[in-house]
């Protein structure tokens, strides 16, 4: 349709097509996303379905897809379970402290990666890398005994200091450092910017999104964790609140695990956490977009 | 390559990661190679003051093991499948949601609750939609010898549309129908990662590019291949690499389905991986072999990372 | 990238050499078994760590009862801590003992036992058990350190040998509070049909086959636990399973063969399902009022309430469940599974520590308020056979009906078959054993080939894979 000249009518008609195509592939691409969006949701609402389940029912041999009548009686066992207050306390302070800390890390270890050129970097990398392809389950003894030559059993330390570093982060960032262009910081040289100022002002901002998902990734990780503070930490000022929530009331009797109840105590640590986070999400994302910087 | 005058700065940026890399994973890496090189070498038995002479038995243990190379072809075959799958989808996933504005926001929370759902919760999802509950004497569901109280919602979504329903993960069912629920169950697992990934990647991207190539009139598809994809590279490279070191280390994937199990009733370790066949050395207070068989993976992985590199060096514009 | 490869190889190859030079660590010394140190308690101040699994009810109960023990020893401080599941208390014992953390008395399982040994870790009872020191208590009363004849002869055997399992004949743990199986039927539906509860394997083949004729669709028998079904099997026809000592790995012979191959038709005549072969629970099969069910199940003694059907919406019970002793191979001689929790009491470098741990589970193996106490609370059978005579338990037991006292009607049974109970050989490996004869149960039953070499190399393969394993 480049030079040729046009009639009104097949003007009109190139644009309906047009505009009818923009529509069906509008229609394709909800449709491919709601679809994903429903088998992400599934299981969620499974696990709420399940945890209003009483034993009987969930022992069917053909799945309820509604609780005939709901056992709002779990989530009460779930907060019965344990202190819950302190286990709240407790979980925040490893959960915050660990996640400033191990942004803090994985931000200088990501723009030394990235953007700084001295010798042994790749090798350095190379490293990082070689160890996440040992399975960590091997490492839990040895540090085990560490902590324990350290004297740090049944502190917030051993809780927060151990998992501090993460290299899947750090690559993830190194990543997304490496996308903002080399001009930017090749300019700030040039202006006499220091390195710090640099990441601070340039890079940290561009990357934002990244970090989001790193802080909340972290956190959940804080917040879900179990074998390791189950293992370290078990005095009550330490416990976390998973420990608290999976150890009591969980299993009956006969000694199978009581599964709904686990599923209301998952649900009652993961809701609120998932709450806060959304509206963290949307200010921090609002924050960005009022600063004028765009990717 | 000209190195700045302030190296030293770069190693001070790096010291609290390398410092705590050396005391919490260093340190065990080297423990579990001591281990490796101990015939035998059990942790409760070195408690208990059992000498261990040193040697290569658990190496060479590992590798006479009878289904060493079942566990071995179980991890590459989910791993090949699940990275390509996952990582395609997810990008899908990504740009789309990046090209739309109503419902924006809903469906990145959406994708986000996976986080919040405990791994449990998505096992009992899985039995519902493939787990037969009866008695199966036959492979084909309709022989008069078998007893079903029900066969799952994805065969009832098969007989509604006029097929037949089949095994998934129960007595008699296939080896392709078991693979075909785990790379399911795997991409399922994966996919909210990669996608939060993908898209931090793309909202980092500068949209002047995008708004250049509209101007041009340039397709849709083009600028999918010829913008998105390349300027996408690095945050594509992170997740097929780490794509490819987690899915070596796949196992509670395999939990989730069938249990500890490893495999359809019947047929016990059929799916077992090479970090389920660590688990039971680990279980049987066998250290040393669990150390001989992580570091035997250790190569694999090393391996084929390097492969991964090599062609994302090339590939990769930064 | 050619650079970076070397530089990898070569760090990977420090790596290696560091490690070697690592290699000459060496372990802890041996231990010896445990003796009684002169004069047995001297009153010093210790606290002991104790782990369990117990759920808040009961850890209500334990409480009490640490308070009472408290009023006869106050230099003894009881910290009992709740560590999740059974496994949950392996796995952190086992990692503690790494850096001498492990606590001083815990609930165990043979197998975690089994475990603990390779580390030295356990003390054995013998030398406490045959103790005739005389401790004074707080109260002014006077205590043998040790067990009397009468308090031995008290326990139920079965549960009492549990602790000698371990191939040396020396006691490595006390049994705490048991469960077993037992077959529970549709009461009901036997009388409607005028059925007879089968006592014998024998018999339950002509019920099953009865049932199908009454109901073709249902499945007669819902076996919960494949291992705990092959073990029992083993141990009815006293057939070999595991040993203890020299070759473990036994049960590869033709009485098995020949009961798995019998269970196989059972199978493929719909007589029978478990709970692996079902792909749910067996209970649920079991309680169903509707559709395909089963009219007998056998399952843990301490589920009985699982085994109860809901009530309906008048408040009845669709019907009522009546509960017996598994069927036998020999009536005269019958033999039935021992599970539920022993407790065990670790090694420590001051004897006082052991010493004062023994007193506190005596305490609570030989008291017979608690024993009835916990089992009324718990649905396990207590320990003691004089716990029957307690007042408050009698009374408990007296109320058994098949309806809202299912709890009781469970604890009858297992009372009246005190005699029936084995435990298995505990060593290395016999997790394993456990794990790989439910899996060839279940292979035997659903494989397409069931000729006698088919199932005979089903046998070899998992001899081989528990000799791989152990």
């Amino acid at each position: 349709m480049d030079n040729k000249i046009m009639t009104q009518k097949d003007l009109t008609e190139v644009k309906r097509l047009q505009l009818a195509k923009k529509i069906i592939s509008k229609f394709l691409v909800y449709a491919f996303l709601i679809i994903i969006a429903i088998a992400v949701l599934f299981p969620f609402y499974w696990m709420l379905n399940s945890s209003l389940k009483d034993r009987a029912e969930y022992e069917l041999s053909i799945p309820t897809f509604f609780p005939r009548n709901p056992m709002f009686s779990n989530y009460v066992d779930a907060i019965k379970a344990a202190n819950l207050g302190r286990l709240f306390i407790n979980t925040m302070i490893v959960g915050i402290s660990s996640t400033l800390l191990s942004l803090v890390v994985t931000v200088l270890t990501a723009f030394a990666l990235a953007r700084l050129e001295f010798k042994g970097k790749n090798i350095v990398f190379g490293g990082m890398l070689a160890t996440m392809m040992i399975p960590g389950e091997l490492f839990t003894i040895t540090n085990y005994i560490t902590v324990n030559d350290f004297g740090w059993i049944n502190t917030y330390k051993v809780l927060i200091i151990p998992f501090l570093v993460s290299v899947f982060y750090i690559y993830l960032l190194r990543q997304n450092f490496l996308q903002i262009p080399d001009e930017l910081y090749l300019a700030a040289k040039v202006d006499g910017t220091s390195d710090l100022k640099y990441l601070w002002r340039v890079m940290i901002p561009l990357s934002l999104p990244t970090l989001i998902s790193i802080t909340i990734l972290k956190m959940m990780g804080a917040w879900n964790s179990y074998v390791w503070p189950r293992l370290v930490a078990n005095d009550n000022m330490h416990k976390l609140i998973t420990n608290g929530l999976r150890s009591t009331n969980l299993v009956y009797s006969d000694g199978t695990t009581n599964f709904p109840v686990q599923m209301a105590a998952v649900a009652l640590v993961s809701i609120p956490l998932f709450l806060v986070f959304i509206f963290l999400r949307k200010y921090i994302m609002k924050g960005v977009s009022r600063s004028g910087i765009k990717g | 390559m000209v190195y700045g005058k302030n190296q030293w700065k770069a190693w001070l940026y790096l010291s609290p990661a390398l410092i705590l890399l050396a005391v919490f994973t260093v340190w065990p890496i080297f423990n579990t190679l001591r281990m490796a090189f101990l015939e035998n070498y059990g942790l409760m038995s070195a408690n208990g003051g059992a000498t261990f002479s040193f040697g290569i038995g658990n190496f060479l243990k590992v590798l006479q093991y009878k289904k060493f190379l079942n566990c071995l072809g179980n991890t590459m075959l989910l791993t090949v499948l699940t990275v390509p799958i996952s990582t395609i989808l997810a990008l899908l996933i990504a740009v789309c949601l990046n090209s739309i504005k109503f419902l924006n926001r809903f469906l990145q929370t959406v994708y986000f609750l996976p986080y919040v759902t405990n791994s449990i919760a998505i096992g009992m999802v899985f039995a519902a939609m493939f787990n037969i509950v009866g008695n199966i004497t036959s492979a084909d569901l309709s022989e008069t010898g078998n007893i079903i109280v029900t066969s799952g919602i994805i065969n009832n979504i098969i007989e509604f549309f006029g097929g037949q329903p089949i095994s998934w993960i129960n007595a008699k069912s296939s080896y392709a129908a078991n693979i075909a629920v785990m790379v399911i169950y795997i991409v399922w697992n994966a996919l909210p990662f990669k996608i939060l990934v993908l898209l931090g990647g793309l909202q980092s991207v500068n949209k002047q590019y995008y708004d250049a190539a509209r101007v041009d009139g340039t397709s849709r598809a083009r600028i999918f291949t010829r913008i998105t994809v390349p300027l996408l590279s690095p945050m594509i490279a992170y997740v097929v690499i780490t794509g490819f070191i987690g899915g070596f280390k796949e196992y509670s994937s395999v939990v989730g389905v069938f249990g500890v199990n490893m495999g359809p009733v019947g047929d016990a370790g059929r799916l077992n991986t090479m970090v389920g066949f660590i688990y039971d050395a680990l279980e049987n207070d066998n250290q040393g072999r669990a150390s001989a068989a992580a570091l035997i993976l250790f190569v694999i992985i090393f391996a084929v990372t390097m492969l991964n590199l090599y062609v994302s060096k090339k590939k990769v514009k930064y | 990238m050619k650079k970076r490869l070397t530089s990898f190889i070569a760090s990977v190859l420090a790596l290696i050499l560091l490690a070697l030079s690592l290699v000459s660590c060496g372990g802890k010394s041996a231990k010896s078994n445990f003796t009684v140190p002169d004069g047995g308690y001297d009153g010093s101040a210790v606290t002991l760590k104790f782990y369990h699994t117990m759920g808040s009810n009961l850890s209500t109960v334990l409480g009490y009862y640490i308070e009472e023990f408290a009023k006869l020893y106050p230099n003894i401080t009881i910290e009992a801590e709740q560590v999740g599941g059974y496994d949950d208390v392996r796995n952190q014992i086992s990692n503690e003992l790494t850096a001498g953390n492990e606590p001083n008395i815990a609930y165990c399982y043979p197998d975690h036992v089994a475990l603990y040994n390779l580390a030295g870790a356990v003390a054995t009872l013998d030398d406490l058990i045959s103790s005739k020191i005389d401790i004074t208590r707080a109260d002014g009363t006077i205590e043998k350190l040790g067990l009397t004849d009468e308090q031995i002869a008290d326990f139920i055997e079965g549960y009492y040998t549990e602790g000698q399992q371990f191939g040396d004949g020396l006691m490595y743990s006390m049994p705490f509070s048991k469960s077993t199986e037992v077959l529970y039927y549709n009461k009901t539906f036997f009388d409607e049909h005028d059925l007879k509860v089968p006592t014998t394997w024998d018999e339950m083949e002509e019920v099953c086959k009865k049932i199908k004729e009454i109901d073709p669709e249902s499945i007669p028998l819902g076996y919960d636990s494949e291992a705990n079904w092959f073990i029992t099997m083993c141990e009815q026809y006293g057939s070999d399973y595991t040993s203890a000592t020299g070759d473990h790995f036994l049960f590869d012979n033709e009485t098995n063969r020949s009961f798995i191959a019998r269970f196989r038709d059972w199978y493929s005549k719909g007589y029978v399902t478990t709970q692996t072969l079902y792909g749910s629970y067996t209970s649920g099969l079991f309680t169903a009022s509707e559709g395909i069910r089963s009219y007998m199940s056998i399952g843990s003694s301490a589920g009985a309430t699982h085994q109860r059907p809901s009530k309906d919406d008048q408040g009845k019970y669709p019907f009522e469940v009546g509960i017996a002793t598994v069927p036998q191979i020999d009536t005269a001689n019958p033999k039935v599974i021992s599970q539920g929790p022993s407790i065990c009491i670790f090694k420590k470098s001051n004897p006082q520590e052991v010493v004062a741990s023994w007193l506190f589970v005596k305490f609570l193996t030989t008291s017979v308020e608690f024993q009835a106490e916990f089992s009324m609370a718990s649905g396990y059978v207590p320990v003691l056979k004089s716990v029957a005579e307690n007042e408050t338990y009698a009374a408990f037991v007296s109320k058994a009906d098949g309806y809202d006292y299912i709890s009781a009607l469970s604890a009858k049974v297992c009372l009246e078959q005190e005699k029936a109970y084995y435990t298995s050989p505990a060593f290395r490996g016999s997790s394993t054993a456990r794990d790989q004869v439910q899996a060839l149960l279940t292979k035997c039953l659903t494989m397409d080939d069931g000729s006698a070499e088919a199932i005979k190399k089903a046998f070899e393969d998992a001899v081989e894979e528990c000799e791989y394993n152990g």
